[in-house]
């Protein structure tokens, strides 16, 4: 592995190579797809949560105007589970198949599917379907409704907590709630399915962040080969965990192409999209800290449970960041699972550490409070200089960098620390950070990269961009390699029959694809230049090991020749390589993490209690930043995010039944333009060769970790309230010791 | 008693104004304009993120004015020009506004972009709107970006704005 030092293209801002498309409205999203004879699916979600479906009334439905046909659970093909293994592959949110028995397991789970020949037709049927039901009594309408428990799903102690808690001089023992939230792409989840021939083949369009687990799960519920079933996915309207994995209108939506013989195309209305393909479950944290007088960490207990339905069972593992977070010799942590009547949850951008962090940042303020020492002087007492989990050096470290580099930019020191004290205008200052961090991973990857006449070049690969800018740096990668500019690359993605790609989840695309798309762009190069040193070739008779790749041309002692040049003089229309990267060794050697720190002020009116992010400063170190413009725009997308997490989101199940209430873009608020605040992201540039040749990280996650304790911790600065419970609305505030009656 | 939900067979003929071509449609009554778009007209620009009126996804401009398609009748657009994304472009020289887009990173997914892009345009020719930041994201917040490209599209449409109107002062200044 040659390390890219010094690089021209990679680490430099690049505008997408997919941005015209998007802006003139030619980017083909799966919801914009029509093929020809394609009929329209609108499924019938349970208008209870739990209970069992007694009777489905279609009589009226099948009647009206274009109808074709009502699927639902007495008509419906025998079809078999997808095994659901990661390892394999098949993985699926939800491992129930569309229904599968009259059992109802939550609200708005799918009892029919109604298939007509336009789509307002469809809509129409479906309103019309009536379900009567047989609710039951004992509903679970949510963790946050009660005080059950769970059981324990996973736990990890090192050293003796409990014996540093019974002697330490400083504790801080406090719980921390985050209510459930949608993750709310922008475009639904969506289906496009036909079949061809008679040795059937299954073609699907979906809006995916994992074409291939969704291939072959497909084709284990269907019982075919996984070479007959492809998944397409050229531009998606993002998904942030949602379209991680396949959810059953996927299934539903295919059995009736095949039932019906043509290609059905189902289009999740808002209101079901967030009623039945996931969301972060709520979660419940305790956090104990024990510390000496000068705020060094003797021990940290982090308790949490999170939610998951009644069909599957999804672990949001929110103490995942803690054990390798501060230098603390006694650290306990507990998960601890919760099934309720809600659809089943899945991962939601920064699974799992985003929550935990929320607790453990909000703790780690409250403990330097009681301590009266500065939140940021905590925090680095307490550094980690290696990993303390893993017991291992970190391949790069940069938290300290970026917490005193943020800290400055911010004005920190400036901070006046009495609650209430800064104020503007009608308004108080309160100030706060926090710490963010993401693992970094990467996965085994493939890709294919050809040479054409025209000297331009192609590169392919199984992966997906969902708004991430993977088409970008993909050419980026190549260019660098070859020197051929980025407008002459063209990138191909989101399709199963290219080179199987990871899924975009986890932060680990970059870091996985690139390594690959390199490794088949240098095996392109190595079959150019065996035709450039072989009988007739431009360097026939050359060594070529002394055969340099210029500006998209093969150079050697003051000679040149173009890659185009070169097919032309041997009637070749292009080259191809074929590269394949995984992770190596380096994982027993080093802990690999991605690091930042936040720095937040808010502004509360006490007349009013009006409240409102006014400002960021992010420092972000993912390693080096392959395009910078997009990068920058991750961490700010992830703090818009954050905001919604800090202050705006909340999905309601009624305490009562369990039936979400709150299901559209009105009653569940998003953060919208009017909520951005002033941001100062910086991006800072170590690059990380120990992971990768590139010495990328990955980006999609990092930012959204730390930013809803930083706006909790300033939040009480400004306002004397300690608020530990997710989302802050202003009439939490309404009981401060500053609010004006 | 039920009412029946069932439309009706029969359609309307309207005639509109699309993309500058006038168009002559031939819809059912309850089609939404959104639909007919989308649809009938093979216009996948305008995108649909809610149905409900709460994304903007599909704004599209209604006479030069920024409407929501899903919220609008095909049948009331009688005689009415309507510009969708895909009119914005002129002679393949992107407008301003996408120019702006392009260069400031204004979107991640970009399935929202059509739907800002129309806001904006439509927001940046209204002489009547405020021009201030504070008022520009005002008036930009009906158009949700879960992507939260935010301050990037603020950036974009405050550049295509002087860029606009150094335009303007050019063309004013010829003869
Ligand atoms: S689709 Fe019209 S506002 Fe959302
Ligand atoms: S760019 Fe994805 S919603 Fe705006």
């Amino acid at each position: 592995m040659s390390e890219i030092n010094d690089p021209a293209i990679v680490g430099h801002q690049t505008p997408r190579i997919d941005g015209e498309d998007k802006l003139t409205g030619r980017a083909t999203y799966t919801t914009d797809w029509q093929v020809t004879g394609m009929l329209h699916g609108y499924p019938v979600p349970a208008t209870i949560a739990h209970g069992t479906l007694e009777a489905l009334e279609l009589d009226e439905a099948r009647a009206m105007p274009g109808v074709v046909d009502i699927l639902h659970h007495r008509h419906f093909p025998e079809l078999q589970r997808s095994p659901n293994s990661m390892k394999h592959g098949d993985q699926v949110s939800e491992v129930r198949l569309p229904f599968e028995d009259e059992r109802i397991y939550y609200h708005g789970q799918y009892i029919a599917l109604v298939v007509a020949e336009t789509f307002d037709q469809a809509r129409a049927a479906a309103l019309c379907v009536r379900a009567r039901y047989r609710r039951e009594h004992d509903v679970r309408p949510g963790l946050l409704s009660g005080d059950a428990e769970g059981e324990t799903v996973d736990d990890y102690s090192r050293g003796d907590p409990d014996i540093a808690f019974a002697s330490a001089p400083v504790i801080h023992d406090a719980t921390y709630t985050i209510a459930p939230e949608s993750h709310v792409p922008l475009e639904p989840h969506v289906t496009l399915a036909e079949w061809h021939g008679s040795e059937p083949r299954l073609i699907v369009h979906e809006s995916t962040q994992g074409i291939f687990y969704e291939r072959n799960a497909l084709a284990r519920i269907f019982d075919l080969p996984a070479e007959r079933v492809e998944v397409i996915s050229h531009y998606i309207g993002s998904g942030f965990g949602n379209k991680l994995f396949m959810w059953p209108h996927a299934v539903a939506t295919a059995a009736a192409a095949r039932l019906l013989g043509r290609p059905v195309k189902t289009v999740l209305p808002r209101q079901q999209d967030m009623m039945s393909t996931g969301q972060r479950p709520a979660s419940r944290q305790r956090i104990r800290l024990a510390a000496d007088p000068d705020g060094r960490l003797m021990a940290i207990h982090h308790d949490s449970t999170s939610e998951t339905s009644l069909v599957d069972r999804h672990v949001d593992a929110c103490g995942g960041a803690t054990p390798s977070a501060y230098a603390c010799d006694n650290v306990a942590t507990r998960q601890r699972l919760l099934a309720v009547n809600h659809g089943t949850p899945c991962p939601m951008r920064a699974p799992g550490e985003v929550s935990g962090i929320f607790a453990l940042e909000s703790a780690i303020d409250e403990l330097a409070l009681e301590l009266d020492m500065d939140p940021l002087a905590l925090r680095l007492r307490n550094y980690a200089d290696h990993d303390p989990q893993r017991d291992l050096p970190w391949s790069s470290k940069q938290l300290d960098v970026c917490l005193k580099g943020a800290a400055e930019r911010f004005g920190w020191a400036a901070r006046d620390p009495r609650i209430g004290a800064m104020r503007k205008g009608d308004e108080i200052i309160g100030y706060g950070m926090a710490s963010a961090t993401w693992f970094a991973g990467r996965q085994p990857c493939e890709a294919r990269v050809e040479i054409r006449a025209d000297g331009s070049l192609l590169a392919a690969c199984g992966t997906q961009d969902i708004g991430t800018g993977t088409y970008t740096i993909v050419a980026q990668a190549v260019a660098e390699l070859t020197g051929v500019p980025v407008a002459s690359i063209d990138v191909r993605l989101g399709e199963t029959s290219l080179p199987a790609g990871p899924l975009s989840g986890g932060s680990m695309t970059t870091a996985t694809a690139l390594p690959a798309v390199a490794a088949a762009t240098r095996d392109a190069l190595d079959a150019l230049q065996e035709i450039a040193v072989g009988p007739g070739g431009h360097f026939a008779g050359h060594d070529r090991a002394s055969l340099e790749v210029k500006e998209g041309a093969l150079v050697a002692k003051g000679q040149r020749a173009g890659f185009a040049e070169i097919l032309a003089r041997h009637r070749l229309g292009s080259v191809s390589g074929k590269g394949s990267a995984a992770p190596g060794g380096e994982r027993r050697q080093y802990s690999f993490r991605s690091f930042g720190a936040h720095f937040v002020e808010v502004r509360w009116d006490p007349g009013i209690s009006r409240l409102r992010v006014a400002r960021v400063v992010s420092s972000i170190d993912v390693g080096r930043a392959v395009n910078p413009l997009a990068a920058r725009n991750q961490v700010e997308g992830a703090i818009a995010m954050g905001i919604g997490m800090g202050l705006l989101e909340r999905l309601e199940y009624d305490p009562r039944d369990a039936r979400l209430i709150n299901a559209n873009l009105a009653d569940y608020r998003v953060p919208v333009h009017a909520d951005m605040p002033d941001v100062d992201v910086e991006l800072l540039d170590y690059p990380d060769f120990r992971f990768n040749e590139f010495g990328a990280r990955g980006i999609g996650e990092i930012g959204l970790t730390g930013i809803a304790p930083a706006i909790a911790n300033a939040v009480h600065h400004a306002t004397g309230k300690r608020v530990r419970d997710l989302p802050i609305t202003i009439e939490t505030l309404l009981d401060s010791p500053l609010i004006m009656t | 008693m039920q009412m029946s939900l069932s439309p009706p067979d029969a359609t309307l003929t309207v005639r509109l104004i699309l993309n500058g071509e006038p168009v002559t449609l031939e819809v059912p009554p309850q089609a939404i304009l959104l639909d007919v778009l989308r649809d009938q007209l093979h216009l996948g620009g305008t995108k649909k993120g809610c149905d409900h009126g709460q994304c903007g996804a599909c704004t599209v401009h209604v006479d030069g004015r920024a409407v929501n398609a899903c919220l609008r009748l095909a049948a009331m657009c009688e005689g009415q020009a309507i510009t969708t994304i895909e009119g914005l472009a002129e002679k393949g020289q992107l407008h301003p506004v996408q120019e702006a887009f392009l260069v400031h990173d204004a979107y991640q997914c970009g399935y929202c972009s059509p739907g800002q892009i129309m806001s904006a345009v439509a927001l940046l020719e209204d002489p009547e709107a405020a021009t201030d930041d504070a008022a520009v994201r005002d008036a930009m917040s009906g158009n949700l970006c879960r992507c939260g490209a935010y301050r990037n599209i603020q950036a974009a449409i405050a550049d295509a704005r002087r860029h606009l109107e150094s335009n303007a002062q050019q063309q004013g200044r010829q003869p």
